[in-house]
């Protein structure tokens, strides 16, 4: 875990700069495609999630508990995670970041990033299959592999697509505001 | 509760009448003040309900906008923006993100220019538009703010609504001045009605006064036509009663003078009987005095003089126990009276008032200058006009009303038998009556009693000549005076013919006018009539004197009745220059009388000399 640590902080230097391409960015909304920018925006997006999502009761054992944020996996957007969530807090919870190697079972994660793809990244959804954690992937090709929320780029937009049932498998309410915001996913084989 | 309106208007100065109008206007502002403070109300109600309502509006967009903010969809802030667009009156609808600057906005209307950045928390209004802000929170993740601005309805759109009711207040207050007037005339109408019964009852009231007062005179004007009747009974017994008086004591007194009873005891029976004659005689000119046919002669005379001069005899009257007061008007007016008779009545009811005051007290006399009015007047049978008044009070027993109703009958006594002849207040009264004068008795058990006279004022001006009594019998040779006697009553004609004769005239005699007549024609020296007024065959002793005086003018007439006929006594008076001698004359009284008649012939026969 210490390896991750080091790592962010590594690209702490290249996510200040981003951050700051980002505000003024935002409000055009448009950025080319496989920029930084993308890659920022779908870093704070993670944490974005959070107060559209409600846990079932008891995912939280006092006030004091961080807010998992897990990220399993590199990818430019993992990256920035720990950038993106710094001062942020979800409902009086502070975020913590959890870069993991391999997810297990017990992870007790609330969100889980899956930053790769591929037979590896279906094994990390697996994982927490039926385990209450908002499962997000980016631009998964396979649909065997996409998280509940998957990115995608749509007119050099970060969107995304929900599939409330698996939601629903993990005991995951999702707001219909999000839903209403979600790109239709493509149906899975 | 009624006293206290009643003083809570007084206190505002409202009168009982004006209670209706006032209240109608207390009301009607009361209405126009409810009025406006439902506008009022109404406006601030709107108001909160519009800004609830815009509140609500923001919150739903802050809701439903949480996520696009979040994820950065301005297309679908658009859209729910763009969604409020159905409601008219937004006129601006703008989404801010986290940092304050504008996410998604809509906007319509001239004057709807979107703020670039927005404070929280903001919310007034502004002339006719509304501006709500809210904050956009996801759970408690603050993501944004939500403004809003939206038209108000306009002024006059609003007070549209309060027309209904300006007219519902403006009918009520109509109604109100319609019901107060209704009220003011109404009260106006039982102000009169109660006007009219007070009118009625105060007519009523007079009315009831006019009958008592009706009844009053009538009782009175009874009192004295009963005294009339009574006075003419009285008067025509009282004359044949002095006809045979004079027969009685004048032949009595012929057997004193001539001595023809022998013995001591006849004289003293005739002495006796000759008193009793002349006590009937006095008796009999009381009642004449009553009957008001007593010849009086009346002069002018100072009633304050006459009473002063009566003090002495009063005194004497009274005795040591009463106390005799006068209380004299300066300045008092002459009245014409027969002074003798007016101190015959004043010391009558002196001897009354004695009688009344056994164990002692005052006499007052008072005299004064008065006047009887037209009411009191007719009420009592007396002319109205300017009187002297004599008040004689006492201080004694007093007389309860229905004693005083008949104290001026005759023969009506309180006192004991033998005591009073009740004839004393009779004679007041009757000579009163006869001096055109008037009396009248106020007395009450107790309290003493007051009994006013009234005589007549003298108003022409003329000396007071105090009548002086004639001085008594004188005889003598006056074979040269020729006096007539003519007198149908042969007893009285004999005996006055015989007191002549023995006082030294010489007397022809007649029984009627006729023969008088030829008498006079046949003497002409003949200087006095003497001549009762009452004669038989067509002239009386007045017609005979007219016809005696029209051939012989300077004859003197002297008449002598019973009582005073209108003939020669006009309302009871003597015509000035007719001497006249009450039957039954005595010896002395025709003496003196006839005496003063040929004095005052020749005092005037010498005057111009």
């Amino acid at each position: 875990m210490a390896r991750e640590w080091r790592f962010a902080r590594a690209v702490r230097g290249l996510v200040f700069g981003l951050r700051a391409c980002i505000s003024m960015l935002a409000c055009t909304g448009v950025f080319a495609q496989g920029s930084s920018v993308e890659y920022a925006v779908k870093a704070t997006y993670l944490y974005k999630f959070a107060p559209f999502v409600e846990w079932p009761a008891g995912t939280f054992d006092s006030p004091n508990d961080p807010f998992m944020l897990c990220v399993v996996g590199h990818d430019p957007v993992a990256v920035l995670v720990d950038q993106a969530v710094q001062g942020q807090q979800v409902a009086g919870h502070v975020i913590d970041v959890l870069h993991l190697a391999q997810v297990r079972r017990d992870a007790r994660c609330h969100i889980l990033y899956v930053a790769t793809h591929g037979p590896a990244a279906a094994a990390a959804l697996d994982s927490v299959r039926g385990l209450p954690v908002l499962t997000v992937t980016d631009a998964a090709p396979d649909p065997r592999a996409r998280g509940i929320v998957n990115f995608i780029v749509q007119d050099n937009r970060v969107r995304f697509e929900i599939d409330p049932r698996e939601a629903s498998e993990n005991h995951l309410v999702i707001s219909s505001k999000l839903l209403n915001l979600a790109v239709e996913p493509s149906p899975k084989p | 509760m009624a006293e206290l309106l009643q003083r809570t208007l007084d206190f505002f100065g409202v009168d009982r009448a004006n209670l209706m109008p006032a209240a109608a206007a207390v009301g009607i502002l009361l209405l126009v003040f409810a009025g406006i403070g439902m506008v009022m109300y109404n406006e601030q109600a709107y108001r909160e309900a519009k800004t609830q309502q815009v509140e609500a509006q923001s919150r739903i967009l802050a809701s439903t906008v949480t996520a696009a903010l979040a994820f950065d969809d301005r297309k679908a802030a658009s859209e729910y923006v763009k969604a409020l667009a159905v409601d008219p009156q937004v006129q601006i609808a703008a989404v801010y993100d986290a940092r304050g600057a504008l996410f998604a906005a809509y906007s319509r209307g001239p004057n709807a220019v979107v703020p670039e950045t927005v404070h929280i928390g903001a919310r007034h209004t502004e002339g006719d538009a509304l501006f709500v802000t809210v904050q956009v929170l996801q759970g408690s993740t603050p993501l944004g703010t939500v403004y809003m601005q939206t038209a108000i309805d306009p002024i006059s759109r609003r007070f549209e609504r309060y027309v209904v009711l300006a007219l519902l207040v403006t009918m009520a207050a109509l109604i109100f001045v319609v019901l107060g007037f209704a009220q003011r005339r109404l009260a106006d109408a039982n102000e009169r009605l109660h006007k009219q019964g007070q009118d009625l009852a105060e007519a009523n009231e007079n009315l009831r006064a006019q009958i008592v007062q009706r009844e009053d005179a009538e009782s009175a004007l009874r009192q004295v036509q009963k005294m009339e009747a009574m006075g003419q009974l009285t008067g025509g017994i009282a004359h044949d009663f002095n006809n045979l008086l004079q027969v009685i004591i004048g032949n009595l007194e012929v057997m004193q003078r001539r001595n023809l009873v022998g013995g001591d005891d006849a004289k003293r029976m005739v002495a006796s009987a000759l008193r009793g004659a002349q006590r009937a005689a006095t008796l009999t000119q009381r009642l004449l005095a009553f009957a008001r046919r007593q010849p009086l002669d009346p002069r002018p005379i100072d009633v304050n003089r006459l009473v002063t001069g009566m003090s002495e005899l009063l005194h004497r009257t009274l005795g040591e126990s009463i106390t005799i007061e006068t209380v004299l008007a300066s300045g008092i007016w002459r009245a014409a009276a027969d002074a003798n008779q007016l101190e015959n009545a004043l010391l009558n009811l002196a001897v009354n008032a004695r009688d009344a005051m056994s164990s002692g007290g005052r006499l007052t006399i008072e005299t004064a200058n008065t006047f009887l009015d037209e009411a009191y007047a007719q009420a009592n049978e007396v002319e109205p006009g300017q009187y002297v008044l004599i008040a004689v009070s006492d201080t004694g027993t007093g007389m309860p009303s229905d004693v005083i109703a008949k104290a001026f009958e005759p023969f009506f006594t309180t006192k004991d038998v033998g005591k009073g002849s009740g004839l004393g207040l009779s004679q007041v009264y009757g000579f009163i009556r006869q001096s055109d004068g008037h009396a009248k008795i106020y007395s009450e058990p107790g309290e003493g009693t007051t009994i006013k006279l009234y005589l007549p004022r003298l108003i022409t001006a003329g000396e007071s000549r105090e009548a002086s009594p004639d001085v008594s019998a004188m005889t003598g040779s006056r074979g040269d005076r020729h006096v007539l006697v003519v007198e149908d009553d042969e007893d009285v004609r004999v005996h006055a013919v015989s007191i002549l004769r023995e006082l030294g005239y010489a007397v022809l005699e007649a029984p009627d006018a006729a023969i008088a007549l030829r008498v006079l024609d046949a003497d002409p020296n003949v200087e006095l009539l003497f001549t009762d007024v009452g004669l038989p065959g067509g002239l009386s002793g007045r017609q005979l004197a007219d016809e005696a005086r029209r051939r012989h003018p300077n004859l003197a007439v002297l008449y002598t009745t019973g009582y005073a006929r209108n003939a020669i006594v006009h309302q009871g008076r003597l015509d000035p220059g007719v001497e006249l001698i009450p039957k039954p004359f005595t010896f002395g009284s025709l003496a003196a009388k006839v005496n003063a008649i040929f004095e005052r012939r020749e005092s005037v026969r010498q005057g111009p000399v």
